[in-house]
């Protein structure tokens, strides 16, 4: 007799997590009934759900202890804001722990998510760095498993957790990619991407392309049977040396082989991906045409300054990826390598000119850390500083279709993989931090420090993209913003978060001298010795005074609610 | 959003606590849970504002043919009154002890 399939996509998301647990296992922790409800919507007048839209639930895989995170995506599309965040960041945090003390605790991630509920928006852009952390931490000794179902899919923050799982089981209904479609037509117009072609969309970031060109581990039927067994899998495979997030030469040798210039498709992408795959290189070798050199003024950027000043070079680097500053230099006696991105007007990729993180700079930042990573295995581990000055990550179709959430998940992967083997990493905030871009450089540091400057904002989206996601007029949302710091865009109202080591004061941040270098350095170093003796997770952003005050009250309660209720 | 208050008498008690639906788009919670007191309590919050009328005619005739003594918090999306009698309906169902249809035809 033939089986009838029982959907999977269909449930809810409770359901979905009782499907994965073994028969009569699963147990819900920090439910519905806690009540342990989203504190801002409230006050921006709408409507929270019980349980912040995450199930947490505890049980049994194959008769091993786990704990199952499953995201409700008709709740606020799935978006994660401080409670849900939280109660995903904190639940692999107790596995973690847990398996740190020698009990095996298996961790299964159900994504069906937007990314950042842009209503919490810096809250979101904290926890989800908070999620990546627990995951990069977790992956030694469980592999942490990402199952994105559909119907929403995975985007923006949470398509990069998903590049940083050990493995990913999709349907040919889920989808992922950093940007979704309405905002890459929103911010790159709909020459670049038409958000209302569904054919489009899925040939791009859909299931069955994703497995094909090997973002994706196991292209599933959409099956509850199906699916329980390809965790199961992924489960019994054991941890993977190298997860995908690493593969910073393969990655590398891939986008060397790209022609941006010329037209790009599904089909072709993925018979470059099978080639490089097999070791082969591409036939046809990219033409090099002459370059227009840019002028100084175009190149010019806080990023580039700032690195200047403080590696003492006036000259820009030649590395292969211009748009990627990495030199090594001395505060005393601490080694220190220095990190910025940067514009560079003449970029193979015309949408990351401006000094956002595309896919050669994702790749780039993963491959200078990592370099000081095994350079330094023996030895004292250098600081790694993170200069931050980027607007945002790049909005684009190539960059879709090339996986630049892979790019990201491979930078934050690099950052957090510094930090746990000792490097203390610190990032200084001189100009933007927005977003994905932000997420990928400089919120996996130990510490961060910013410039008290009116032109330095954290933010995850701009005003007019997340006024257009949230449907609501620009003046609602800057009145908005006045109530829930976490919605603001100057670095004032996120340093009530907590999540800053140190807001620096009274530093020229445009055009810094002498005086204003050694400011910094005094405080870099200062940071670089409290990050060496202190733990090498993200925690003292939430021990921190501001956090302690109030800032993280949410985050704070949601992780003792976990503690209680784990077992 | 608004939020509004309803209160019944009543004096069976519901076996034990229920939680069913989601906020999502013309959909709605619902958490019961069993009361001591002999009255059901409700809170309400809705997105849409400007219909307490129609809550109230609604509870009213499902709290007139259902004596539930619990407290009942409903976090709704723009549920229509169809949609909300069949989640009450289906929060005393998974109340009474069908555990296994917890949402699951959401």
């Amino acid at each position: 007799m033939r089986r009838i399939k029982e959907s999977f996509v269909e449930r809810d998301a409770r359901n979905r997590a009782k499907a994965v647990l073994d028969r009569g296992t699963f147990r819900e922790i920090v439910g519905p009934f806690d009540r342990v409800e989203s504190p801002h919507l409230v006050m921006q007048g709408i409507v929270p759900q019980s349980d912040d839209g995450v199930i947490v639930a505890r049980g049994k895989i194959a008769g091993e202890p786990a704990v199952v995170i499953s995201i409700e995506g008709k709740f606020q599309g799935g978006g994660i804001g401080e409670v849900s965040g939280s109660k995903i960041a904190g639940a692999l945090e107790f596995a973690l722990r847990d398996n740190e003390k020698g009990i095996r605790t298996r961790a299964v991630l159900l994504l069906d998510t937007g990314g950042v509920r842009l209503q919490e928006a810096n809250y979101g852009l904290l926890c989800i760095a908070e999620i990546q952390a627990a995951i990069v931490a977790l992956r030694r000794y469980v592999p942490v498993v990402g199952v994105i179902p559909g119907k929403i899919g995975s985007f923006g923050g949470m398509s990069i957790t998903a590049g940083l799982c050990s493995a990913l089981i999709m349907t040919r209904e889920g989808r992922i990619g950093l940007n979704g479609p309405e905002v890459i037509e929103q911010e790159a117009g709909i020459e670049e991407f038409d958000a209302s072609d569904r054919e489009l969309i899925w040939n791009t970031i859909g299931g069955a392309q994703r497995h094909a060109a090997g973002f994706v581990d196991e292209l599933v039927e959409d099956d509850v049977d199906a699916i329980r067994k390809a965790i199961h899998a992924a489960c019994e495979k054991g941890c993977h040396d190298k997860p995908r997030s690493s593969h910073v030469d393969l990655y590398g040798s891939l986008l060397r082989e790209i022609d941006p210039a010329q037209p790009m498709t599904p089909v072709r992408f993925r018979e470059m991906w099978n080639k490089v795959k097999g070791g082969n290189s591409y036939t046809h070798k990219r033409r090099e045409g002459t370059k227009p050199s840019p002028k100084d003024g175009e190149l010019a950027s806080r990023g580039r300054v700032w690195f200047n000043l403080l590696t003492g070079r006036s000259q820009p680097l030649a590395g292969e990826v211009p748009s990627v500053l990495c030199a090594d230099a001395r505060i005393g006696e601490e080694r220190v390598r220095y990190i910025a991105v940067v514009p560079n007007p003449v970029s193979r990729f015309p949408r990351a000119r401006q000094g956002e993180v595309g896919l050669e700079e994702g790749w780039t930042l993963a491959k200078y850390v990592r370099e000081a990573v095994e350079a330094d295995q023996d030895g004292d581990r250098r600081a790694i500083v993170a200069i931050v000055d980027v607007p945002s990550q790049a909005y684009g179709y190539l960059e879709e279709l090339m996986g630049i959430h892979q790019a990201c998940a491979a930078a934050v992967d690099a950052y957090a993989t510094a930090r746990l083997a000792g490097h203390p990493v610190i990032a200084l905030l001189v100009g933007h931090a927005i977003s994905g871009a932000f997420l990928s450089h400089g919120l996996q540091a130990n510490r961060i420090l910013a410039i008290d400057d009116h032109a330095v904002h954290v933010h995850v989206m701009s005003k007019q993209s997340a006024a257009r996601i949230t449907r609501r007029h620009l003046e609602e949302l800057e009145e908005a913003a006045k109530k829930v710091p976490a919605i603001a865009y100057d670095i004032r109202s996120f340093s009530t978060l907590g999540a800053l080591h140190a807001l620096i004061e009274g530093v020229n941040a445009d055009a810094p001298g002498e005086e204003d270098r050694a400011v910094i350095q005094a405080k870099l170093c200062e940071a670089i010795i409290s990050a060496r003796s202190a733990s090498r997770d993200l925690s003292s952003r939430l021990s921190s005074d501001e956090a302690q005050k109030g800032g993280r009250a949410a985050s704070i309660l949601v992780r003792k609610r976990l503690a209680e209720q784990w077992m | 959003m608004e939020t509004l208050l309803f209160e019944y008498p009543a004096a069976k008690t519901v076996p034990r606590r229920a939680h069913v639906g989601v906020v999502g788009s013309g959909d709605l919670e619902i958490i019961l849970e069993p009361s001591p007191e002999p009255r059901t309590h409700i809170v309400v919050r809705t997105g849409c504002e400007g219909f307490g009328d129609t809550w109230k005619l609604v509870l009213d005739r499902f709290f007139s043919a259902n004596d539930v003594a619990a407290t009942v918090t409903i976090n709704d999306f723009g549920a229509t009154p169809g949609v909300v009698t069949m989640r009450l309906a289906q929060a005393l169902e998974v109340s009474r002890g069908h555990e296994e249809n917890q949402g699951e035809f959401c």
